[in-house]
């Protein structure tokens, strides 16, 4: 009876082994996003768009017949961040990070796989200082923070100024900015844009995102008098920050947001119609298809219809952006591999040369490695993350800057005074 | 002029209703002398019945105080009961480690239950009110008048009716107020409960100002905190004047300093005041006296 | 329970080293050099900061009575102090931790003059709001801290960087400041120093009457306790090596300092120890199995555990230990 029970034992083992055999082993990467805590809900939005990324390549029969396999980690603060992604790289011996929404979580998990000579694909973390650490092993696709304040600039001195129908020497420009890493980072960028392009900003601060009354810092921009506000912030001080403008009266001719804040889809269903006419710089959340490669454009379709159906609503441009990232490290990074290991992929990851177009949100790909001449140490800065610039309507969202990628004109320049809205 | 008028009244404004959201909190320290850490979670789970009475059944969010002020109370007594009774004859920390680890579990349980997304209403007026040059926020206006009425009408129930008296007695002596036979574990139980109700109350007049998700308590329960010590631990007028004074101050220095320094210099004045006055503005004398072996 | 001198006892007890504190302190030993794997070996490394930590909290926190919610701030002091004057001025760590403990213990003295003669929720309140002031000028002043984007530090191994390849280093480095806090507390349990603490802990009016002065005696464990924590706040950022204001001294980074001896046992030597043995490990484990199945269950799950250990363990582990052995004692 022992002696049967042990046969049939073995065999079924060595059925099993077999069929994995057949069967290839998964490429294993570790995602590491805040899914509690106070990032969770652009970390959950982002999670779910990585996981429609893995199904879509899973279903198109994975990487050269192997499947991707997620593990993921709650990276909900940066000292978790660092813990989870030592776990996944020392328990479960993962090779490749991805993620990690924040710039804080992004440096911590960048951190913690340069220790390591992990190989770590980073996709929305924007702050400068995530490639400026000398690491070799850390790519940051999405565009870095200075990108989003160059794309308002520019829009401004593009397009705003005509508009406005004043020179841009004579414009008034006011920039907010919270004061945690992405802010600060994209606040800095714009103050030294702005100075290198001799326009003057007649109100400069950081705030505390958790600020719960906005009354002074309104009033304060209320008395700067400026044409154009440029702000930087998170979804709920956006949405108290609009209100608290509406209340005060305060009216500008345009108001640029940057990203989280003023992307959010729900921004709409906080503050009602009080968006249309508020341009956002970000990362595209749809741009205009002409400019996507053919074969681009329908992997971009599949993805919103798919997104749209699981969460009830588009992707904002971090999620659209998360997508993209992982998409182009499925297409165009882990086919080329043949170890997998860190250096192999750093390799191929620097020799990419991606036109704008080529990724979902209108991204190129072409890393800095160490030549930035700005900053010698910089290293995976994608230089060709299109940031641009989109506006709210009123039947959605539209990308107006730059004219490449625009859907639409900028309508409602200069911005009805809040009585007309 | 007008801006340091616009500055201090919207101080005042935003402050009372800080104070609103800070009454629950100050009685339930005055009397059973604890400080309930899950505070803000209870202002979270207030908000997020406010929003599903205005969302779902199409109520207006200051009658939706009719559901959410009883199912408040109802709650806190339930967490009395299960939480706070079984830690009260145990070592100080005890029920703050309770309640702080209700907090974690009351945000992370929302999180499970209703996402990160934010949710809100949308706004009860259409118009701001205008004294002049100066704008305020019809509900913020609504707000202001609710709780200098709620602070009224509790002034006078804890003076004139046999409950609040009782409660009074129990603030002032534990062990003589039981001995007069009352029953004081009943009182600690009611105290929590109204406790909790006002912070359902506070929570229907945020909801149309504020945004309600799983973390909305980390942003009011340091400013709650404050108040509550700056008005005097069980002091509600002082609560009232505690949270004016946050109000301002938070105004003011975030005007004429940095609006990054804002949330500092209230935390700075509480610490001069504790410094100075340790008994709060309009504390009991030798209310912080109450050492952690009581 | 009285101990005759040179009797080594079995469960811990004020003063003396015991076989339990003895087998325990072996094991550490076993687990610094033992060949595990390294995912636990970065639990074990934490689960030895964190202890030390908890230590350094208890000097003030159990054996004063000065609940402080605000030893984050010390925390901080430390990993900022030691980190600047690495990246800056290319200092190492093996000094600058001591200038960590040091700045960590003036800001200790500090903190006594504003709100040491204050109690219970007073205390702590006051405590939470100054490690605020410390956190928002931490995050304002760029220059110096690297506000917001924080400060990083290089992760190359260099062991004069205090940076290590191999995990049996940090853990050999935290096992040593758990040692150092952990014989702190000793000294003072045996010593007439610990008594004055105890009195004016348990009775303010009567130690001040046998000629104590309470404001004294808590000034310097607050100062001590600043200290430890500060070098255990270096410790954690060359282990860590990123320090982001927001998430260094954050209230949750203090609450956690407190939790630890409170679970264990507060003002027993070994309590922290305890406690940070159990929940350090148990918040790890328990958000590498569920922290991505559903958002946020493991917190849940970790805070509901928590409500019921401090309600049915008031006196920690320390004190259900010491409960268990007293009723086996009675028997024999």
């Amino acid at each position: 009876m022992h002696y049967w029970l042990k046969l049939l034992v073995g065999v079924l083992a060595a059925t099993m082994f077999a069929a994995a055999g057949f069967a290839q082993t998964p490429i294993r990467i570790g995602v590491l996003l805040p899914l509690t805590g106070p990032f969770a809900k652009n970390g959950i939005e982002n999670w779910e768009a990585m996981k429609i990324a893995r199904d879509m390549i899973n279903e198109r029969g994975g990487i050269n017949g192997r499947k991707i396999e997620y593990l993921e980690g709650d990276a909900t603060s940066p000292a978790a961040a660092i813990s989870e992604t030592e776990r996944l790289i020392t328990k479960e011996g993962i090779k490749i990070t991805t993620g990690s929404f924040a710039s804080p979580l992004a440096i911590a998990v960048s951190q913690a796989a340069e220790r390591h000579g992990v190989f770590h694909w980073e996709t929305t973390g924007a702050a400068e200082i995530i490639t400026r650490r000398g690491f070799k092993h850390t790519f940051q696709v999405g565009a870095p923070a200075r990108k989003y304040g160059q794309a308002a600039v520019d829009f401004i001195i593009d397009d705003l100024a005509k508009r406005l129908n004043k020179p841009v020497s004579s414009l008034r420009i006011a920039l907010l900015w919270e004061n945690r890493a992405f802010g600060k980072s994209v606040g800095d960028g714009i103050r030294a844009y702005t100075g290198k392009k001799g326009i003057k900003l007649v109100y400069d601060e950081g705030y505390d995102q958790f600020s719960t009354d906005m009354t002074p810092i309104v009033q304060k921009l209320k008395d700067s008098k400026p044409d154009i506000v440029i702000a930087i912030s998170f979804p709920n001080d956006a949405i108290l920050f609009q209100r608290k403008a509406k209340e005060l009266n305060f009216n500008v001719s345009a108001f640029i947001g940057v990203s989280a804040g003023y992307s959010s889809p729900d921004l709409r269903a906080s503050i009602g119609n009080m968006v249309n006419g508020i341009f956002v710089a970000d990362f595209p959340p749809k741009v205009n298809p002409n400019v996507l490669k053919p074969e681009v454009r329908k992997i971009a379709d599949e993805f919103y219809k798919r997104y749209e159906k699981k969460m009830g609503r588009p992707p904002a441009g971090h999620a659209t952006a998360g997508f993209s990232a992982i998409w182009a490290l499925f297409t165009d990074v882990l086919p080329k591999a043949k170890t997998f290991e860190p250096d192999e992929l750093r390799d191929i990851a620097l020799k990419l040369d991606l036109p704008e177009g080529s990724l979902v949100n209108g991204s190129g790909i072409k890393f800095t490695n160490f030549d930035w001449p700005d900053n010698p140490k910089d290293a995976g800065q994608n230089l060709r993350a299109s940031i641009g610039v989109w506006q709210w309507t009123k039947g959605g969202n539209e990308e107006v800057f730059p004219p490449k990628l625009a859907t639409h004109e900028p309508i409602m320049v200069p911005l009805p005074s809040w009585d007309k809205r | 002029m007008t801006t340091l008028g616009q500055l201090v009244l919207s101080g005042i404004f935003i402050g009372a209703i800080y104070a609103l959201m800070s009454i629950g909190l100050t009685l339930i320290f005055g009397v059973l002398r604890i400080v309930n850490f899950a505070h803000g979670e209870f202002l979270m789970l207030g908000m997020y019945g406010a929003w599903a009475m205005t969302r779902l059944l199409g109520l207006n969010p200051y009658l939706a105080m009719i559901a959410v002020v009883p199912a408040m109370f109802l709650f806190g007594g339930l967490v009395y009961r299960l939480i706070v009774s079984p830690a009260l004859d145990k070592p100080h920390l005890v029920v703050v480690f309770a309640t702080m680890g209700l907090s974690i579990f009351m945000q992370n349980a929302a999180l499970m239950l209703m996402s990160a997304d934010l949710f809100d209403i949308p706004p009860v007026f259409g118009h701001a009110v205008t004294i002049g040059p100066l704008y305020f926020k019809a509900e913020l206006v609504v707000g202001f008048v609710i709780t200098v009425i709620c602070t009224l009408v509790l002034q006078w129930a804890l003076k004139s009716t046999y409950l609040g008296k009782a409660i009074r007695a129990t603030v002032q002596d534990r062990e003589a107020a039981m001995l007069m036979g009352i029953p004081v574990p009943r009182i600690f139980l009611i105290t929590f409960a109204g406790g909790s109700a006002l912070v359902g109350l506070a929570a229907c007049v945020m909801m149309p100002l504020f945004s309600v998700f799983p973390t909305v308590g980390l942003n009011f329960v340091l400013i709650a905190f404050v108040i509550v010590v700056l008005g005097g631990m069980g002091s509600i007028s002082g609560a009232l004047i505690g949270g004016i004074c946050v109000g301002i101050v938070q105004s003011l220095s975030s005007y004429y300093v940095a609006p990054a320094f804002g949330q500092m210099f209230f935390f700075i004045l509480f610490l001069l005041v504790m410094i100075f006055r340790p008994n709060g503005l309009l504390g009991q004398k030798g209310a912080a006296d109450i050492g952690i072996a009581d | 329970m009285a101990q005759s001198p040179g009797r080594i006892s079995l469960a811990p007890a004020r003063g003396t080293l015991s076989v339990f504190e003895i087998a325990l302190l072996v094991l550490c030993l076993v687990l610094v050099v033992a060949p595990i794997p390294q995912n636990l070996q970065d639990i074990i490394v934490l689960t030895f900061l964190w202890a030390g930590l908890a230590t350094a909290w208890n000097i003030a926190g159990g054996y004063t009575g000065l609940i402080s919610f605000g030893h984050a701030a010390f925390f901080g002091i430390g990993a900022y102090t030691s980190t600047i004057l690495l990246v800056r001025m290319n200092v190492t760590p093996w000094v600058g931790i001591w200038c960590g403990g040091l700045l960590a213990a003036f800001c200790g003295a500090i903190l006594a003059v504003i709100c040491v003669r204050l109690r219970g929720p007073f205390f702590i309140l006051s405590t939470l709001a100054a490690a605020e002031v410390i956190r928002i000028a931490a995050l304002n002043w760029s220059s110096l801290t690297g506000g917001p984007e924080g400060l990083a530090i290089s992760p190359a191994a260099d062991p004069v960087n205090m940076v290590f390849a191999s995990k049996h280093a940090y853990l050999a480095l935290m096992l040593g400041y758990l040692l150092l806090s952990y014989a702190l507390t000793k000294l003072i349990d045996g010593s007439r120093y610990g008594y004055y603490l105890f009195a004016a802990r348990d009775d303010e009016d009567a130690a001040s009457a046998a000629g104590v002065n309470p404001l004294a005696v808590r000034t310097v464990a607050l100062m001590l306790s600043a200290a430890l924590t500060g070098i255990g706040g270096s410790l954690f950022a060359q282990y860590f090596l990123y320090l982001d204001p927001t998430f260094v001294i954050s209230p949750e980074v203090s609450f956690q300092f407190a939790l630890l001896p409170a679970v264990g046992g507060l003002g027993t030597a070994i309590g922290p120890v305890l406690g940070s043995f159990l929940i350090t490990p148990m918040s790890e484990l328990l958000r590498s199995y569920l922290g991505s199945k559903v958002a946020g269950l493991h917190l849940a799950i970790y805070s509901a555990l928590l409500i019921v250990v401090v309600l049915y363990f008031p006196s920690g582990i320390a004190g259900a230990l010491s409960g268990l052995s007293r009723r086996k004692g009675g028997k024999s």
